[in-house]
């Protein structure tokens, strides 16, 4: 934390919690928060610091990354948050024009 | 050999059914599921879907999907993670059904379900989160025990403690072990959940070699009674510029015998998400991903490669060891040829929805 300085009364309570030792562990969360919890930037590049070995054609990835928040950033959440967001877009690769942005709920 | 007319005979006795309880007179299916909310049958003999099923309830993706010992009835994740349905593959009615999330308690079942042998006992790992009026409290994860019996509505019987981050969990044939597969291989006490032995996986201590990764989210065990998933890691003696600095492997872990084997088996040169044993040549083992592979597992060597049309993420096979099937992500199943890796055929859903990571399993009845 030593290059981090606490914004708010909040933060500098974690900030003291960490010097005194009393923090919790961190345990995983997305399943049961949401994919805003994961941390996992999505599938821009493959192992070998290109696209050739990503899924083909990305539309075969898009629900089995996004089903279980693997890609959190590019899609909405069908977790908890947005759970129908592709509910009439069974085909990613056909019906990705039913697949619409989300904003949220009032 | 049998005369013609005993061959004749017995292949009518086994159309008429009086041979059913006969293991060589059973056929095979193909069962997997797609979007929305729906399970599928194939018959990958006759290349055709067999039967669709809506399943009930919210949910637009299947998750995983554990067939019952004697190929009935299928369970599967649904309901966004909340819910496993259990459906007769008959008749496609809803037989079994457990809620998992209730009052302030919201349980999440990702991937890890396994079946108890005998069919009686429903296991599925869950990652429950209490919401409170302030904050979220992250629950310990578990594996809920549920009497298949107990039909629509069915209650955990027993809540077994359980590590975090499991995503296989895969009986043992005598039904004597739950074995768990997270970032190390548990042995678990089915009754109790006691973990009875670690295996190291991720915390392997193999020498000048860094942690394999290891993702496996595809229960396809069921015909050679062998887990199988493949693993990447690399050297930390070699430089990272040295190509053979990163090695593919695969690990298998024998469910009749507990034996469990990691073995290299080229330099990393593809991307693999799943594999499956050939039940005749227990050494041959096939992996997919854009490429469909036959690895010699015990002599730890790819023998051949072959590209696909598209990605797949999961795959299973024949009985008799002829044909590998390769589905997930899209709307087909492709059919290959364990001999030469040559595309035989494939079969199309109607309407082509997405089978997305919804498991691809294999039922005998």
């Amino acid at each position: 934390m030593k290059h981090l300085k606490p914004l708010n009364k909040k933060a500098a309570l974690v900030d003291q919690a960490v010097e005194n030792g009393q923090m919790d562990e961190v345990v995983a969360m997305q399943v049961v928060v949401g994919c805003a919890a994961t941390f996992d930037p999505g599938w821009e590049v493959d192992p070998f610091g290109s696209v050739a070995a990503l899924c083909a054609p990305m539309e075969a990835d898009l629900y089995g990354c996004s089903d279980p928040c693997w890609w959190p950033a590019q899609v909405p959440d069908t977790i908890n948050t947005y759970p129908d967001w592709n509910a009439k877009a069974a085909s990613a690769q056909n019906d990705w024009r039913a697949l619409q942005s989300v904003f949220p709920k009032k | 050999m049998k005369t013609p007319f005993i061959r004749g005979l017995f292949a009518a006795l086994c159309c008429a059914g009086l041979l059913a309880a006969v293991p060589t007179c059973a056929k095979e299916y193909l069962i997997t599921g797609v979007k929305p909310n729906g399970l599928v049958v194939i018959d990958p003999a006759a290349r055709k879907v067999e039967k669709s099923f809506k399943i009930p309830g919210a949910g637009v993706a299947p998750g995983t999907i554990v067939p019952s010992p004697d190929g009935k009835i299928a369970y599967v994740v649904t309901n966004h993670l909340e819910s496993v349905s259990g459906i007769d593959l008959e008749s496609g009615k809803e037989v079994f059904r457990a809620d998992f999330s209730g009052n302030n308690l919201r349980v999440k079942a990702m991937f890890a379900m396994d079946v108890s042998p005998d069919g009686k006992e429903l296991f599925v790992f869950q990652s429950p989160v209490r919401l409170l009026p302030s904050e979220y409290k992250v629950e310990d994860t578990r594996i809920a025990v549920y009497r298949t019996a107990d039909g629509v509505g069915a209650k955990p019987v027993r809540l077994l403690p359980a590590p975090r981050r499991l995503a296989v969990l895969a009986f043992a044939k005598d039904g004597g072990t739950l074995w768990a597969l997270g970032w190390d291989l548990y042995a678990l006490d089915p009754k109790t959940g006691a973990i009875r032995e670690t295996r190291q996986v991720l915390n392997w201590t193999r020498e000048n070699y860094g942690p394999p990764d290891i993702l496996d989210v595809w229960p396809q065990f069921e015909q050679a009674a062998v887990f199988s998933t493949p693993y990447f890691t690399s050297r930390t003696d070699l430089p990272p510029t040295d190509p053979s600095a990163f090695k593919t492997g695969v690990l298998t872990l024998d469910l009749a015998s507990g034996k469990l084997e990691m073995k290299d088996f080229e330099n990393t040169s593809a991307v693999i998400f799943s594999s499956v044993v050939n039940p005749k040549k227990r050494d041959e083992l096939f992996s997919v991903y854009t490429q469909l592979s036959k690895i010699d597992a015990a002599g730890g060597a790819l023998v051949k490669r072959v590209d696909l049309p598209h990605t797949y993420y999961s795959i299973n096979i024949a009985g008799d060891g002829k044909e590998v099937y390769v589905g997930g992500t899209a709307c087909d199943v492709g059919v290959y040829s364990t001999d030469t890796l040559d595309r035989l055929g494939q079969i199309e859903i109607a309407g082509c929805p997405d089978q997305g990571v919804a498991s691809l399993r294999m039922i005998r009845r």
